[in-house]
């Protein structure tokens, strides 16, 4: 080839080049920010519209239903999902990925305009939530606090939130857990009634007494004034001397009719650290910004912080991606650099010179800095894919350059000088090392168009490999030839050191490369035995898979060392029995699992209504939220996943416990988490739907393996409802509007003005006293003022009935569903799957009633479907390159069976590894596909050779044996070595690769071995056919002309 | 005068290049990449994927008792790299302008 003599006769550019291209290499590593997984969009939009005071039922019909009506229309839409419970709606849009989620969102906001009006007069606007791996709190900080507990709020918000919001690259800190000042107006309404004053009345006086007023400006003399009232409280025991009204010609003041303190709201959300009562400061990021470095500046921040905080409240990082990051990343590193070792090891092994050895490291940086260039120009980032890119790569990059430097040596070895060897060495072996790797681009390039989620995890990878076993090319074909021809001395002298350790080796060698050419020469001879052989062990590798030793998941759960649990208690039960018991089970945890817990936090109690975060999570007086980080992987010997079966089943034993969820890993990773299967029960009828997800249930705890089987719908809520008589209302000139706001006035409160205060503003809230609204009586008491100023009392106007209704309504495509779920631990997915399927269809179903499998096991599916699309094209495109380059459709076709032994031993190595199948081990599987061919490429490449040189068959198949054995062996245990690493680690995040590493590392020992024996044979017997072929031919025509 | 033709593996054209030096050669005709089989053995030089190696091709013209010393020195080139190959013949020449 033209560029590998110029590279040869320029050595000063040729150098020059790569080290420019380092050096930009370096440079782009530097500014690389580090990231768990890559950026990506989302597919999923929420619209979250909140409607106080309603229930369930109330938003579903007034809330959820016509904007689903509305949403539905929106184009692109995979999945329409609602969840309708108490104040709020949630309505999820699962779009198809790949769609342009701005162009989406907007769509979405057209839509909502059309449906704002039909909204009742109380819902807030429709919120539209974006949710993408940005929204994942990269720290959670606790706040403990005893004395200055009151005050948390403001003093975290001070001290603390304004400082981390300032920090670059931080998009959102919301403080949980904290109550907020309120300044509450406790009326007793005996004394309104007696007054004739109303909670609205009242609030009017206050808002009105609490103003600032701008009064214009006066000019005395030659100077001018501004004007101004200021009549705003400054201090809340203002509010006492507020006169509400008059009566007999004496003023009543607030103080004769309510209670004014100066107080908190009165629902919160408690949020306990390692028992200890406090907030919790969420931190999230903006998207695009370095977690890790934001992390590393948040915690270093907080010392200072905890300087200017009074001396009780103690700051707690109870939560922090960027360990795992870190860890996982550093895991990777030194995977990376086993990797390096190994193939540096084994290169010296074989070709016993450290200047060749040397030769062939150098490719290893310069093909890897390129996809750092690539990273870089695309505005990547360092993440577990990218990492695991260059791992895959570390083994497959040297293959070049080892072939190329193999018979360069060869060369030299025979007396050539090393300029000339150099170019012509390189030559001769550059169709078998272009083939090779074009097949190796064939696989990995196809990665880049997948769609979907692994999509996501896929793409980039595929650009990676491909760009660095492209550089990895360039390299072997001009940076390897031009320094051997500098460095490779023709005439070598060992010291005899070298003789007495290489000595031997040399020889082991040598035989070795005698013994394989005798056990060709036998395989040739014996092809039709070989051959028989062959396909026996393929059928024998298959039967671990056809007899069903082998689960399928979707894929492997990671232990990243958080387990998150949801508890609930009956409806009605109060918050301080919840906290209690939340309390004892903190302490259990942290006492059972002493070296392995590093902190319990647990939130308990309903968020007031202006916390996002808070909302997109389920919450009650009755519920409790678990979130247990244990200490890192390598420093624990239980596994995340037993620690939370474990809490799982000390849970179920609690009896006052009614449903408990326990996640190993949080429930907030991307991938990795542990498989999930949901049974989707259709039906509007509650009770129908109800009573067949509890069957479902109880049925599936028998399945082995499937564990914290939940049922989505929780009980039926008790509550009192107020049923107006409409006929009632209008004699009294009353609607029903104004009825119910007077009823939510007393009960919930009015907000009558704010109260100012260093810049923060507080509520003032006018409400019944806590000790009227305590009974139905209270309720029927309240008086209604109509506009004629008469008063009615509720019970004049209608009846309080108690009703039950479910909390949450859940529905998909548009239909009400329960959903029965669980998760796989310690039993693979498939098999679950048949088990479920076996009790489903045991069961019979009223015709009204739907049933739907989702979960991982749709996404299993959904992706299994896509591996198999992506397999027979990458099989397809594998086999032209191939075939083109031979210009033969026999040889292809001969390297095409190795992939048939690459197949046994994948299957063989998960079978005796006890991995599963799924998406990793499937990508394992297709990267096989171009990694195993190039053994038959480089051997049938120079058995052509050998025959174009003018041997026989047989001849030239013994000799091309010996001759590339050791290439061979050495790109397949390089490849092996570079993959091992991974396939053994320990680390955090090892699980996912492992599955892909162990398929690699299995399938490509057993069909290097199998090629050795049967391409000699297969194309003794191919070829052998093809020259009696031609032999005919040359007969019958010259025997026609005779 | 005399002409030499000289055909040799590419490796060895700085080789060459130095006895024309040493022998104070001015003048010559090259002919790049030609192929070429010895009749005594050796690898044949076709510049094909299974041979890839090619000859160059150098002729000059000298005085008769330059020949010999040129020759000499062809040989030690040879024997010092016997795998790469190189050949010279050698011609009267007749006339010249």
């Amino acid at each position: 080839m033209k560029i590998t003599e110029t590279a040869v006769k320029n050595p000063v550019s040729t150098a020059l080049i790569f080290i420019a291209i380092v050096i930009m290499g370096i440079f782009s590593l530097t500014k690389l920010p580090i990231d768990l997984y890559p950026n990506f969009d989302t597919n999923t939009l929420m619209v979250i519209t909140t409607y106080p005071g309603a229930s369930a039922e109330d938003i579903e019909a007034n809330v959820t239903r016509p904007m689903e009506g509305v949403l539905n229309t929106v184009e692109n839409l995979k999945t329409l999902t609602s969840q309708s419970r108490e104040n709020t709606s949630v309505i999820t849009l699962e779009f198809n990925w790949g769609e342009n989620i701005d162009q989406v969102t907007n769509d979405v906001r057209d839509k909502l305009e059309l449906i704002k009006m039909q909204l009742p007069a109380g819902s807030s606007n429709p919120i539209i939530f974006k949710f993408s791996t940005d929204m994942i709190p990269i720290i959670m900080i606790s706040a403990q606090a005893k004395e200055s507990l009151p005050g948390l709020y403001k003093i975290l918000d001070n001290g603390i939130a304004n400082q981390l919001a300032r920090v670059g690259g931080v998009g959102a800190v919301s403080i949980m857990g904290a109550p907020e000042r309120e300044i509450l107006v406790y009326v007793d309404p005996n004394k309104m009634a007696a007054y004739n004053m109303t909670v609205e009345g009242i609030s009017q006086n206050i808002a009105a007494a609490n103003l600032n007023t701008p009064a214009g400006t006066i000019n005395v003399g030659n100077n001018s004034y501004s004007l101004r009232v200021k009549g705003e409280f400054t201090e809340p025991k203002q509010l006492d001397s507020v006169i509400v009204g008059t009566v007999g010609n004496k003023n009543v003041f607030l103080k004769d009719i309510a209670q004014i303190t100066d107080s908190l709201q009165e629902h919160i959300q408690k949020s306990f650290t390692n028992e200890v009562q406090g907030a919790t400061i969420v931190i999230q990021k903006q998207s695009g910004a370095n977690t890790v470095q934001i992390a590393s500046k948040i915690k270093s921040m907080l010392p200072e912080l905890q300087k200017g905080l009074p001396s009780d409240v103690k700051l707690n990082v109870i939560m922090d991606t960027s360990t795992n990051i870190n860890n996982t990343i550093r895991s990777l590193e030194e995977t990376v650099i086993l990797a390096f070792v190994f193939v540096m090891l084994v290169v010296m092994f074989f070709l016993g010179r450290w200047r060749a050895t040397v030769i062939i490291i150098v490719t290893i940086p310069v093909s890897l800095v390129s996809s750092f260039i690539f990273l870089f120009v695309t505005g990547g980032t360092l993440n577990i894919i990218t990492l695991s890119g260059l791992t895959i790569a570390i083994g497959l990059v040297v293959d070049d350059a080892i072939v190329v430097l193999e018979n360069i040596t060869k060369h030299i070895e025979r007396g050539s000088d090393p300029m000339s060897a150099s170019a012509q060495g390189a030559n001769e072996v550059s169709l078998a090392v272009v083939a090779s790797t074009l097949t190796l681009i064939a696989v990995f390039l196809p990665f880049t168009m997948m769609s979907g989620m692994a999509g996501i995890m896929f793409k980039v990878l595929g650009w990676l490999v491909t760009i660095m076993i492209t550089m990895s090319l360039v390299a072997a074909i001009t940076l390897t030839p031009m320094m051997t021809s500098k460095l490779m001395k023709k005439d070598l002298k060992h010291s005899k050191f070298f003789d007495t350790v290489y000595g031997p080796i040399e020889r082991g060698l040598n035989n070795l490369d005698k013994f394989y050419g005798r056990i060709v020469s036998w395989v040739t001879l014996h092809r039709g035995l070989t051959v028989v052989l062959g396909v026996l062990i393929f059928i024998l590798s298959l039967m671990p898979m056809v007899t069903g030793k082998i689960g399928a998941e979707f894929t492997p759960a990671s232990d990243n060392a958080t387990i998150a649990a949801t508890v609930e208690l009956p409806i009605g039960v109060g918050n301080d029995v919840t906290c209690n018991l939340a309390l004892k089970i903190s302490k259990y945890i942290r006492e059972k699992y002493k070296n392995e817990v590093q902190v319990v936090n647990f939130s308990t109690g309903l968020p007031s209504s202006d916390n996002t975060y808070a909302l997109l999570r389920n919450s009650g007086d009755n519920l409790i939220s678990f979130n247990v980080r244990l200490v890192s992987k390598s420093n624990r010997k239980i596994s995340m996943f037993e620690i939370a079966d474990n809490i799982r089943s000390y849970l179920n034993d609690i009896p006052d416990i009614k449903k408990v969820n326990v996640i190993a890993g949080g429930g907030m990773q991307a991938a990795g988490g542990q498989q999930t299967l949901n049974v989707e029960v259709y039906g509007y009828d509650f009770t129908e739907t109800d009573t067949i997800a509890a069957k479902f249930a109880k049925e599936f705890k028998t399945i082995k393996g499937f564990k914290n089987i939940t049922v989505s719908r929780s009980d039926y809520q008790p509550e009192y409802q107020v049923d107006f008589d409409r006929e009632k209302l209008a004699l009294n000139g009353l609607n029903l509007a104004t009825a119910s706001t007077f009823l939510r006035n007393r009960m919930s409160g009015s907000i009558a003005s704010l109260y100012r205060e260093d810049g923060d503003e507080y509520n003032i809230r006018v409400v019944n006293a806590p000790m009227y609204r305590t009974s139905i009586e209270d309720i029927e008491n309240i008086l209604i003022y109509n506009p004629m100023g008469q008063a009615v009392k509720i019970r004049d106007l209608g009846t309080v009935v108690q009703r039950f209704t479910p909390p949450t309504i859940e529905r998909k495509s548009r239909q009400r569903l329960i959903t029965v779920a669980g998760v796989a631990s310690g039993a693979p997915l498939s098999d679950i799957v048949a088990d479920a399927k076996k009790i489903v269809n045991a069961t019979e179903l009223p015709s009204d009633i739907s049933i739907a499998y989702s979960g991982s096991y749709q996404d299993m599916q959904d992706s299994n479907n896509d591996m198999l699309m992506l397999g027979a094209l990458i099989l397809l495109l594998v086999f032209v390159v191939m075939a083109s380059q031979f210009e033969s459709l026999t040889y292809p076709f001969i390297n095409m069976l190795t992939i048939l032994f690459a197949l046994s031993g994948a299957i063989i190595a998960l079978w005796l590894t006890g991995h599963t199948f799924n998406m990793m081990s499937a990508i394992g599987i297709i990267m096989l596909m171009g990694i195993v061919v190039k053994n038959g490429i480089v051997l049938i490449d120079y058995i052509n050779l050998n025959r174009e040189r003018g041997m026989g068959v047989r001849h030239a198949v013994i000799r091309g044996g010996e001759s590339r054995l050791r290439p061979v062996l050495m790109t397949s245990i390089t490849a092996i070595l570079g993959m091992l690493p991974l396939a053994i680690s320990n680390g955090e995040g090892a699980e996912m690769w492992q599955p892909m590493a162990v398929v690699v590392v299995g399938g490509l020992t057993f069909s290097t071995i199998l090629t050795l024996l049967f391409v000699p044979s297969l194309y003794t017997i191919f070829a052998g056919t093809g020259v009696k072929r031609n032999r005919r031919k040359l007969e019958k025509k010259y025997a026609k002309i005779n | 005068m005399k002409s030499i033709l000289i055909i040799y593996e590419q490796a060895l054209e700085p080789e060459v290049k130095e006895m024309m030096r040493l022998h104070n050669v001015r003048g010559f005709t090259q002919v790049q990449n030609v192929n070429g089989r010895g009749s005594r053995g050796g690898e044949p030089h076709l510049g094909t994927h299974a041979w890839p190696a090619l000859n160059d091709t150098m002729l000059i013209v000298v005085e008769d008792e330059k020949v010999q010393p040129i020759l000499d020195t062809l040989k030690q080139i040879d024997n010092d790299s016997e795998i790469l190959g190189i050949r010279a013949f050698v011609w009267n020449i007749e006339a010249m302008i």
